[in-house]
């Protein structure tokens, strides 16, 4: 079970994010999955359910995007999704196939709350 | 009144920074002639016993070092110090290895003077897939007691791997294992896994295996090589 290790590095990458944007707090975390991402759902929201709120992210609401693995053929460039883990292309049945998405756990964006200003006031004499 | 918020943008693998790290560690060892092989199993395939008949093979004629990854105890690097010098890594119940342990493997060990550097992963056919660890070459073992249909069944590990070694061949007579029925199986997910048969125990596929290793560091490497690295080409 990696999945603790990931989430915690997320919740640092975001950390930076918030500092580096100059937010408030993060609102939303979207990241993707797909089936070769060597990540489970349930796992990495069990996860963020512990780590999050001891960090700079914390009150934030992950939202998974899961996406199917899919891939583009490499004679005939077929587009299509990979079933079963079987890496043919269903049109020409070649092999070589290059996987597009569905192997990375990818963080997509994140929603900050920015802070308060007073410079609406102090622009408005 | 609400705040106001802002969406940022990011769309980046959530592992991007270590995979940076491993890259630069990669083109690191191919520009001093050094190999890295990355072994992944189950528990139980035999990788040491893999790596300690390699060691034996090469008889010093190949520098090799190992770097072993347990999560508890060094009796694995026990095995692989009377052959070559082993660093273990004791991740304290991860069930992977990541690059910084790698890392501090490398400080322990003291020299990157190898022809091969083997990292023997966490015995897991899951999580370590996942995990870039610098390696040219991925390798992953299958014991014949293990099944023939493990490939399907855990289609990262497979994917990932350029190599196949299916270990404990002598057991092949007692056991309901197809050695053609494993390679299909794993060809559907990897269709360029190379597959090599070895028995470590009686030497049975060890020279098959060395050449190949040999072949892949010139394939693979001399391309990158910047020096005449400390070659085994005498």
């Amino acid at each position: 079970m990696h999945e603790a290790s990931l989430v915690r590095s997320l919740l640092r990458q975001v950390g930076e994010l918030l500092v580096e944007h100059g937010g408030e707090s993060i609102v939303t975390i979207r990241v993707e999955m797909g089936p070769l991402s060597g990540v489970e759902r349930p796992l990495v929201e069990i996860a963020f359910a512990e780590q999050v709120d001891s960090t700079p992210c914390r009150g934030a609401e992950l939202k998974v995007e899961e996406v199917p693995l899919s891939a583009i053929c490499r004679e005939c460039g077929n587009e299509f999704d990979i079933e079963r883990f079987r890496f043919v292309c269903p049109a020409c049945e070649s092999t070589r196939v290059r996987v597009i998405s569905g192997e990375e756990f990818r963080l997509l964006d994140i929603e900050i709350r920015q802070p308060q200003t007073e410079s609406v006031s102090r622009e408005q004499p | 009144m609400n705040a106001a918020t802002k969406t940022i943008p990011v769309n980046r693998d959530v592992k991007a920074e270590l995979r940076r790290q491993a890259e630069e560690l990669r083109q690191q060892f191919a520009r001093h002639g050094t190999l890295v092989i990355n072994v992944l199993s189950s528990p139980g395939a035999g990788k040491t016993a893999l790596l300690e008949a390699t060691a034996k093979h090469w008889a010093g004629q190949r520098k090799m070092a190992v770097l072993v990854g347990d999560l508890a105890t060094d009796r694995d690097a026990q095995r692989l110090a009377p052959h070559c010098p082993v660093e273990q890594l004791t991740t304290g119940g991860a069930c992977h290895l990541e690059i910084p342990l790698v890392k501090q493997g490398l400080e322990k060990l003291g020299s990157d003077d190898f022809d091969f550097l083997f990292i023997e992963n966490v015995g897991n056919l899951v999580c370590p897939a996942s995990h870039d660890l610098a390696e040219h070459l991925r390798v992953v073992l299958l014991s014949v007691t293990e099944g023939d249909d493990k490939p399907g069944k855990y289609p990262k590990m497979f994917r990932t791997s350029q190599t196949m070694v299916i270990s404990k061949l002598d057991l092949l007579p007692h056991v309901p294992f197809s050695v053609d029925a494993a390679i299909e199986d794993a060809r559907l997910i990897q269709p360029e896994l190379t597959t090599i048969s070895v028995c470590s125990l009686n030497g049975d596929g060890i020279a098959d295996w060395c050449d190949y290793l040999d072949e892949c560091r010139q394939s693979l490497l001399s391309p990158l090589w910047t020096t005449d690295p400390h070659s085994t080409a005498q």
